[in-house]
């Protein structure tokens, strides 16, 4: 079993969660709940943790948690650890977050229903995924009940070893990677060891099913803390295409490569991109609604520069095999989620 | 390598289609912009079927995030030049 692979699943975020001053009747107000949050859990799971220490003061009314950091609601359905990775540029620790449990803001987010929407979520992302693998679902849509309930059940727990031996009956694979013993994944701080890494391994199937979340920044910044403060969803680029892994010459695939590949956009030049990709995938609007869109205000551009990218709270160098990378970070849906930051320069972006 | 313009928005053939009991819509076949959210297109079908509670599927087998954009939509799952989508008022695909 991967070391790597364990470390994400007991990865937690501290979390300080402070009810909204809205939604305090009594005084002195409550105390701050402390809690640590699994990164490949979802915010609203945590209720039963954070209920009890607020439940005295609820003005009535019905249940409906959500959470914010800064003002920003948060997308219940993206990964805690992703939502820190992405949100939260210079690592706080604990984790500074508002919850409410009135006053749902509909209009910013989608409903949920408690763990069912949330169950339901995972399970249509772990079809998602497997479709994007297999060209087909059939093994999680056939999957019994309560190998399905297992399977979500040791996500809420955190149990590996259940998850491994229920989803192994989903034959997605793990890639073959045989250089996953020969590296550090970790600490790859040596361009050495990379250019040691031997150039046997080899996926099993080409499509590895990726979530990205790209912001761009205009202003080039050296210190985390100073990386301006993603105050709006429309700032972040969703998207969700697969990486094709393509073998050149004997040369591994790498992050970068990878990275490259996803954002025609900005790498008209990566030559990992064929020409349909390329064509297929300029979704640039010129809607009004979209004008916040950063995929969609700016021309291709061929000087963009990759400064962040942030997966399971790694940085991982951009030298690294790719399939590494989709072997050991990739969430328990089989999506790997990468949070990108590409600096792009100011005159370009004015265009 | 692309030569369609940047500015150009990419439309996406959007093909309809009831599933159970849902009601089959007069026209199913749809364009709509690749730099849409999909929650566009179950909005459209909420509307036009006048139902709150709505089951939106992708080829029969999944139901995509609401805020994927059509396009990637398009482009992992589509085929025929077209986008699938099926429709349920009661839970077809769990």
């Amino acid at each position: 079993m991967s070391e790597a692979h364990k470390f994400v699943w007991e990865g937690s975020i501290p979390l300080q969660i402070h009810l909204h001053q809205s939604e305090i009747t009594t005084l002195p107000p409550p105390p701050p709940a402390l809690v640590l949050a699994p990164r490949i859990g979802y915010l609203p799971l945590l209720i039963s943790l954070i209920k009890p220490h607020f439940s005295t003061t609820l003005p009535p009314g019905i249940d409906t948690i959500w959470f914010e950091y800064k003002g920003l609601p948060l997308k219940w359905y993206i990964p805690t650890g992703v939502l820190f990775d992405l949100l939260c540029m210079e690592p706080e620790r604990p984790w500074n977050l508002t919850v409410h449990f009135r006053g749902y803001p509909s209009n910013l987010l989608l409903p949920c229903e408690g763990v069912d929407s949330i169950k339901w979520s995972f399970i249509n992302s772990l079809k998602e995924a497997a479709y994007v693998i297999n060209g087909n679902c059939k093994n999680v849509m056939n999957m019994s009940q309560p190998d399905q309930a297992e399977l979500w059940h040791s996500v809420l727990s955190g149990n590996l070893e259940s998850y491994r031996r229920v989803s192994s009956k989903l034959k997605l694979g793990t890639f073959e990677d045989e250089y996953a013993e020969n590296i550090n994944p970790v600490s790859t701080k040596s361009q050495q060891s990379t250019e040691e890494t031997e150039v046997t391994g080899q996926l099993k199937t080409g499509r590895i099913p990726v979530r990205l979340y790209v912001w761009t920044v205009n202003k080039d910044f050296d210190d985390l803390e100073d990386a301006p403060q993603i105050d709006n969803w429309d700032k972040v680029s969703y998207i969700n295409r697969p990486v094709e892994i393509h073998k050149d010459d004997g040369k591994y695939f790498s992050l970068n490569d990878a990275v490259r590949s996803l954002l025609p956009e900005f790498f008209p030049g990566s030559s990992f991109v064929d020409e349909e990709d390329a064509s297929i995938n300029r979704s640039t609007g010129e809607e009004e609604e979209n004008t916040c869109d950063p995929m969609s205000s700016f021309q291709p551009l061929e000087n963009a520069e990759i400064k962040l990218v942030r997966i399971q709270g790694i940085e991982p160098k951009l030298e690294i095999p790719f399939s590494w990378v989709v072997n050991n970070l990739m969430n328990p849906e089989y999506f790997l989620h990468i949070c990108v930051c590409l600096k792009v320069s100011e005159a370009k972006a004015l265009q | 390598m692309a030569t369609e313009s940047p500015s150009s928005i990419r439309k996406v053939v959007v093909h309809l289609r009831a599933t159970g009991d849902a009601p089959i819509l007069k026209q199913s076949k749809f364009k709509i912009a690749g730099s849409d959210k999909f929650a566009k297109v179950i909005d459209f079908l909420r509307r036009q079927l006048h139902r709150e509670t709505l089951f939106v599927y992708v080829n029969s087998a999944f139901s995509p995030n609401p805020d994927e954009l059509v396009i990637d939509l398009y482009n992992n799952f589509g085929f025929d030049g077209k986008l699938v989508v099926n429709y349920a008022c009661s839970m077809a695909w769990g």
